[in-house]
């Protein structure tokens, strides 16, 4: 298993956002989380590489323990080295990019590989061209991020978080700051991982694309995993009402 | 032209060159100086606080507690006056850098802290997320944004600083301001003595007005956002 979700809660203050989460996610796989805003869906994402941290519950990596927790106390303590060890190996694409404004997009994408992975300066980037290359963006490589439309940015952001050579790819809603007619060049970007193989989770507000690529769908609502499946069955014949309700809505 | 007049005239001109001279040997190199100095101090007490380095912090805090609640030219007098007490002697000169470094580190810390705090959380965790330490996030990516956000703040603060080194006359520096009250003392005419001090006052910070200018106008070119 790449990810393994086991019994996971948090609370911000009172507010209870994850309620007995478990979840996993094997090599390859690509999970799409769907359900409406304040379900916890990216209070999860986030979980898996320390942006949050858990209120109880196990997070497993890879075979390596991120997280183990109860009651908003470390079980086992992990060292904040291993920590980004283990963000190193995934990586994240923000629903509104985040990319570094003083540095060109080639400088964004060969950022992490120099400074974390001391990859040198040539053949970072080297990788970060082909990657650009990858993401279509390759005549833009000396550009500032704000030169960029929002679907070049994101495939950006894309790029840079592959330059870590993740095996697990996390998405929060990597189309929501977009303009419509920017969404497919996204989504296109992010099909060519899944078909490559790549291990992704991804939260998103794409049915069409949820149909289309995820192996298995996770609907989520008020905190809770309320149903998965493949997603023939989530979106033809979900089984609870719940997830009904919220398909009829958005469909 | 009545005989008073032309008196005036003479002091004023004989003495403009002392005046100028005390403000480029003294004024200019004592703010030059405590500036450059203070800027260090200011960057790393704010890194200090930012990064929450633990035995540090409080430090930090307590220095700039005092450097802002106490007047400065309180400040002055305890180095230069009040430290030979306790054995530590420095010459004017020495006092007045310490003093405007401690000034400047203890303010521009609040300013460059206020400016790394401005920069997005997203950033920081653009950054973590890539497998950056704290440490590497704040210099390859929080710092030269923050840089850009400080620099108008600073350069308000060196000008200042220009002024302020006449508190130096205090504690017997040689500087510009000292230099026109020894003038009035002979001559007896302060207010166009300090009339003349004023103004070259006004030169200097007219020109580093100038330079802020075509500083801040590099920095937001050379720091393409
Ligand atoms: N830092 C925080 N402090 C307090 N409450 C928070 C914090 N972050 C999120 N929450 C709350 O946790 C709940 C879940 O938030 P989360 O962002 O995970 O939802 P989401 O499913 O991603 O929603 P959306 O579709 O709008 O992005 C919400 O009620 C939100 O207000
Ligand atoms: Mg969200």
């Amino acid at each position: 298993m790449m990810i393994k979700i086991e019994k996971v809660y948090k609370k911000f203050g009172t507010l209870e956002v994850l309620k007995n989460i478990n979840m996993e996610v094997a090599q390859g796989e690509v999970v799409c989380i769907i359900g409406p805003s304040g379900s916890g869906k990216s209070t999860l994402l986030r979980s898996l590489n320390h942006l949050e941290r858990i209120s109880s519950g196990r997070i497993i990596i890879d075979s390596e323990l991120l997280d183990e927790r109860k009651d908003d106390i470390d079980v086992h303590k992990i060292s904040s080295k291993k920590v980004l060890e283990i963000c190193a190996e995934l990586g994240m694409v923000f629903q509104r990019f985040n990319l570094f404004p003083h540095m060109t997009v080639i400088e964004n994408v060969m950022l992490s590989p120099i400074r974390v992975k001391k990859v040198d300066k040539k053949e970072a980037e080297e990788q970060a061209l082909e990657l650009l290359r990858k993401v279509g963006l390759l005549d833009k490589k000396d550009v500032y991020p704000s030169k960029l439309s929002g679907g070049q940015q994101q495939r950006v952001a894309i790029a840079r978080a592959l330059a870590m050579k993740p095996k697990i790819m996390l998405f929060d809603e990597p189309t929501s700051a977009l303009d419509p007619e920017l969404v497919s060049e996204v989504l296109e970007v992010i099909k060519s991982l899944a078909n490559e193989g790549m291990t992704m989770l991804v939260v998103t507000h794409e049915m069409g694309f949820a149909k289309e690529v995820a192996d298995r769908v996770v609907f989520m609502d008020n905190g809770e995993i309320i149903e998965e499946n493949i997603p023939d069955v989530i979106f033809k014949n979900p089984i609870h009402d719940r997830t009904k309700a919220f398909l009829s809505k958005i469909l | 032209m009545s005989d008073r007049m032309v008196r005036i005239v003479e002091i004023l001109i004989d003495s403009f060159l002392p005046l100028l001279k005390a403000g480029l040997a003294f004024t200019v190199p004592l703010t030059i100086i405590s500036f450059l100095l203070g800027l260090m101090v200011a960057f790393i007490i704010a890194i200090i606080k930012v990064l929450n380095i633990k035995p540090f912090v409080s430090i930090a805090s307590f220095y700039v507690w005092i450097i802002r609640g106490t007047p400065l030219l309180v400040q002055l007098f305890i180095i230069f006056y009040g430290l030979p007490s306790v054995g530590i002697t420095l010459n004017a000169m020495t006092s007045a850098i310490i003093g405007f470094t401690l000034s400047v580190g203890a303010y521009g810390s609040e300013i460059v802290r206020a400016a790394i705090l401005s920069v997005s959380k997203g950033q920081w965790e653009a950054a973590h997320a890539l497998g950056l330490t704290k440490k590497k996030t704040l210099f390859y990516v929080i710092l030269p944004q923050a840089v850009k956000v400080a620099v108008p703040s600073l350069s308000n603060s060196f000008i200042s600083l220009v002024k302020d080194t006449s508190l130096a006359a205090a504690v017997t520096v040689k500087e510009l301001f000292q230099v026109a009250q020894q003038i009035t003392a002979r001559t007896y005419e302060p207010l166009w003595l300090y009339m003349e001090a004023a103004a070259i006052y006004l030169i200097f910070c007219t020109i580093l007005t100038f330079g802020q200018s075509k500083m801040e106008v590099w920095f937001s070119r050379h720091m393409a956002q």
